[in-house]
């Protein structure tokens, strides 16, 4: 028998799709079926915005745990067993989004149905040139200071990257804030979240050196 | 019916009336315990114990002996068969769960006789037959079980089973299955350091966030934990599952047989072990000790055993720093509490280590050999009592990034490691070629970039792929990983549905027939099946000795004068002509010949090979595993022991 989106396998009442238990019974909920982006926030019970209460968010996670976990569910049957599994799966992931800002920014785009350039398939096709020149540049001189310019060289070099990066977080944000950001704000956003990955493998490589110290 | 049931005043109808009882089981490397939760009959509150199971001890060696006629035998009765019976009892069998036999892990420790399995499964060949580490494994779960029915007078049928929080899904499922062989239903797969902090929080009530130092016979496992409001959430882990206990008495061992300068043999090389092992433990307490092996004597002190372990030591590191950068709490600030884990924290040494890397004192309050046992049985209790003692929950994550073969041998990870587990990822993968039907699924556990540099679980084909154009038609590959860090992976063509889907038996598991027949323990074979099986065996070992020696000659053939160069190698065309043969005594005896004309030369290259390890290397490290039968002995002798260290008596 098919699970209905909207009504309780269980007891039979009227929910909505997005919840994880009955609001009758209590009983755990197949997740909705999918279609399109689903809002994470929603997963979790917030707002649909790039501020978030850091914890209020582990507390809503904590919670939901609390009920969703298949550790809840060691001996249930196996049909909320699977449930059990598929929503803390969900809800794992949601929070990991959620958790870290450039994800949640990524997410939110995602949702308004805007795609930020991979690395898989024609990401850097995306990056304006001068771009991707000044990160090849970047990563030269990265090279050259670890071979002969010792530690301070790159740790400079990183400094520098790192406020580049917060330069994007800081637009990014309040491109975010804005309540109706125009379609060009948007497309800006991606792109500076696209950079974000090549910051953030630049400065891996940097951290990669000091972890193997 | 109810009237009929009497209670004594205060008691009240709990779990305790039904006549089973979940229990926590540590199996581990060098002792396995076992420990359930109990109602304390004054309070009413539960708390986790561990069971006398083996001459009053808590501690059951793990340790199991096929050397009789009967059942084998377990714990410390095992352990005084071993010296007698090395190659029919099994010790540290954990270190080989999982494992092929080509693994090197397999290799490094070879005091064992290997068969080949049919999926090509590490055997050890004891008394005429081959038996897996999940069948010994087994053994070792039985006698618990059996062991705590006895004494609580209950049946034991459930079962949380710990394993270190860097067991890959290979090892994990081969303690699963060990438990489904013992006849237990393995409620849950624990990581040991989540359980140690289990049992910590619970008793200290405390909230915060608690690197688990977990240092045993065998492994290291370090985690780092988030408690708050009665949540377990597991931050980072890492570790080195070959650095433990057991290395230190090689170093110190390595020490004491070049002083003493003597030839060495299997015997002698074992009793410098045995005596680094005492010593070690005694040094715990004192400053100094004379060490006596075979009527030499030499005082050893404190400090001299601390130089020589402070590699090993440091060793530890790396992985822990790694750990607490993943957790966000690098350096150790903003970290809470460091919990000791294993009877090889007892070492002074490491404590100081521990101070020097975390920055503070680190706690040791619960004995360091129960805490895993105690906080597994905390968790059993979780999973079955329909209003457990404790209201907990634990998050646990996934130890190791999971991933995918993609073009030019490279891994795409699906699934990064420390994700929070049950979790799943979906990669979308386009076929290459036009008309291409199948897609082969190739799934791999572990950090690196190259394929070859990580552990293969499994692989399989999509095939049924309608026949389009090179990069129509999408196969979307799914991984989930459930509570117990299990892979599932699913593969799916998204144009016309096609899917295939496996739980990842990884190569080094059994087969469905071969655990069937473990169940059945159908060992009776015909008598030709018997004689083919004993061939091919003695076929493979033939190979396997025939390609060291040739190595050996390759290597250290500077150490034979040319007439003893001439003998082995007829020994070793001997034994050649009657592998192609199809009698497995004739191949047993030109084994046995050429083993007995190598043995001078296995002894030359094993000196040399102490010399150089004595330059800065672990015996472990170099070359063993090609060695003859003679060298392999010697060295089986220094892989062999691994009981970690004895607990003190009550010591807590």
């Amino acid at each position: 028998m098919p699970e209905s989106p909207t009504v309780c396998w269980s007891c039979g009442a009227a929910r909505a799709p997005s919840d994880a238990l009955c609001p009758a019974c209590g009983k755990v909920q197949p997740p909705p079926p999918p279609a399109g982006v689903l809002d994470k926030f929603a997963v979790l019970g917030l707002p649909r915005a790039y501020e978030v209460d850091e914890r209020g968010l582990d507390e809503a996670f904590r919670a939901l745990s609390r009920k969703l976990h298949p550790d809840r569910f060691a001996r249930a049957t196996p049909r909320e067993r699977r449930f059990s599994l598929e929503q803390t799966t969900i809800l794992n992931d949601a929070y990991r989004t959620l958790r870290d800002p450039v994800k949640r920014a990524e997410h939110l785009l995602a949702l308004r149905g805007v795609k930020v350039a991979g690395e898989e398939r024609g990401g850097s096709a995306a990056m304006p040139q001068e771009f991707l020149e000044q990160a090849l540049e970047d990563r030269e001189k990265l090279l050259e200071a670890k071979m002969e310019g010792g530690p301070e060289a790159v740790a400079s070099l990183a400094e520098g990257v790192r406020s580049k990066r917060q330069e994007a977080m800081d637009e990014i944000a309040s491109a975010l804030r804005e309540q109706r950001p125009t379609p060009a704000q948007l497309q800006r956003t991606a792109q500076l979240l696209a950079r974000l990955r090549y910051y953030a493998r630049y400065l891996d490589e940097v951290e990669g050196r000091a972890a193997e110290i | 019916m109810a009237l009929f049931e009497i209670l004594e005043p205060g008691e009240t109808r709990t779990k305790e009336a039904c006549a089973t009882i979940p229990v926590g089981i540590d199996l581990g490397t060098t002792n396995s315990l076992v420990a359930v939760v109990r109602p304390d009959s004054e309070t009413g509150a539960g708390k986790p114990r561990a069971l006398a199971v083996d001459e009053g001890s808590t501690l059951l060696p793990s340790v199991v002996s096929y050397a009789g006629t009967g059942r084998p035998v377990v714990g410390r009765a095992a352990r005084r068969i071993a010296a007698d019976a090395p190659r029919d009892t099994i010790v540290s069998v954990k270190r080989f769960m999982g494992k092929t036999s080509a693994d090197p892990e397999t290799r490094r420790l070879s005091p064992y006789r290997f068969a080949e399995g049919e999926s090509g499964t590490v055997r050890f060949e004891v008394r005429g037959r081959a038996v897996t580490p999940v069948e010994v494994s087994a053994e070792i779960l039985r006698a618990l079980k059996q062991r705590a029915e006895d004494q609580l007078r209950l049946e034991v049928h459930q079962a949380v089973i710990t394993v270190p929080a860097y067991f890959d899904d290979a090892q994990r499922q081969a303690t699963k299955e060990a438990g489904r062989l013992a006849g237990l239903e393995v409620l849950r797969l624990l990581n040991e350091p989540t359980a140690a902090a289990l049992a910590y929080g619970l008793d200290k009530r405390s909230q915060g966030t608690f690197a688990v130092y977990d240092l045993g016979g065998g492994t290291f496992d370090i985690s780092v934990l988030k408690l708050v409001e009665g949540v377990f959430e597991v931050k980072a882990v890492g570790g080195d599952s070959a650095l433990g206990g057991d290395d230190f008495d090689r170093a110190v061992a390595e020490l004491l047989l070049s002083e003493m300068g003597r030839p060495r043999d299997a015997r002698l090389v074992r009793q410098a072990i045995d005596a680094a092992k005492a010593a070690k433990e005694s040094l715990t307490r004192m400053d100094r000790v004379e060490v006596e092996i075979e009527g030499w004597k030499r005082m050893l002190t404190r400090d001299e055993m601390e130089r020589v372990i402070r590699p090993l030591v440091e060793r530890t590191g790396p992985p822990g720093r790694r750990a607490l950068k993943d957790a966000g709490v690098p350096e150790g600030k903003g970290l809470d509490g460091v919990i000791l884990v294993g009877g090889s924290t007892r070492v002074p040494a490491v404590r100081a280590y521990v101070r020097e890397l975390f920055g503070m004192e680190p706690l040791a309050d619960i004995d360091p050999d129960e805490v895993v046992a105690l906080g597994a049985a905390v968790q059993a209790d979780l999973l079955t009592a329909e209003k457990p003692q404790h209201d907990v929950l634990l998050l646990d994550v996934a130890p190791l990034s999971l991933g995918l073969e993609t073009m030019g041998g490279l891994v795409e990870k699906l699934i990064h490691r420390n994700t929070t587990i049950p979790t799943n990822a979906t990669q979308e993968f386009t076929t290459f070629a036009d008309g291409q039907t199948g897609m082969d699924i190739h799934v791999l556990q572990g950090e690196r970039e190259l394929v070859q540099d990580n552990r293969s679980l499994a692989r399989f084909r999509l095939s049924g792929i309608p026949p389009l154009p090179a990069g129509l038609a999408r196969v979307a590959v799914t991984f989930q990983v459930d509570a117990d860090g299990i892979l599932s992976v699913t593969a799916r063509e998204q144009l016309t549905g096609v899917s295939q889907s496996i739980t990842v038996k990884p190569s080094a598991g059994l087969t469905d027939e071969e655990i069937e027949r473990m169940l059945l323990a159908s060992i009776e074979h015909a008598e030709e099946d018997v004689q083919a099986r004993l061939l091919i065996d003695a076929r493979v070992e033939a190979q396997r000795i025939l390609k060291a020696a040739e190595q050996q000659i390759e290597n250290n053939g500077d150490l034979l004068a040319p007439e003893e160069k001439q003998s082995i190698e007829k020994a070793m065309q001997a034994l050649r002509e009657a592998a192609a043969g199809q009698d497995h005594r004739a191949v047993q005896d030109a084994i046995q010949r050429l083993d007995h004309d190598s043995a001078e030369f296995a002894k030359r290259v094993m000196d040399r090979g102490i010399e150089r390890a004595l330059k800065g290397h672990t015996v472990g490290e170099f070359d063993q595993g090609e060695l003859s039968e003679h060298a392999k002995k010697a060295y089986s002798a220094l892989g062999e022991d691994t009981r970690g260290m004895a607990s003190p008596k009550g010591g807590r």
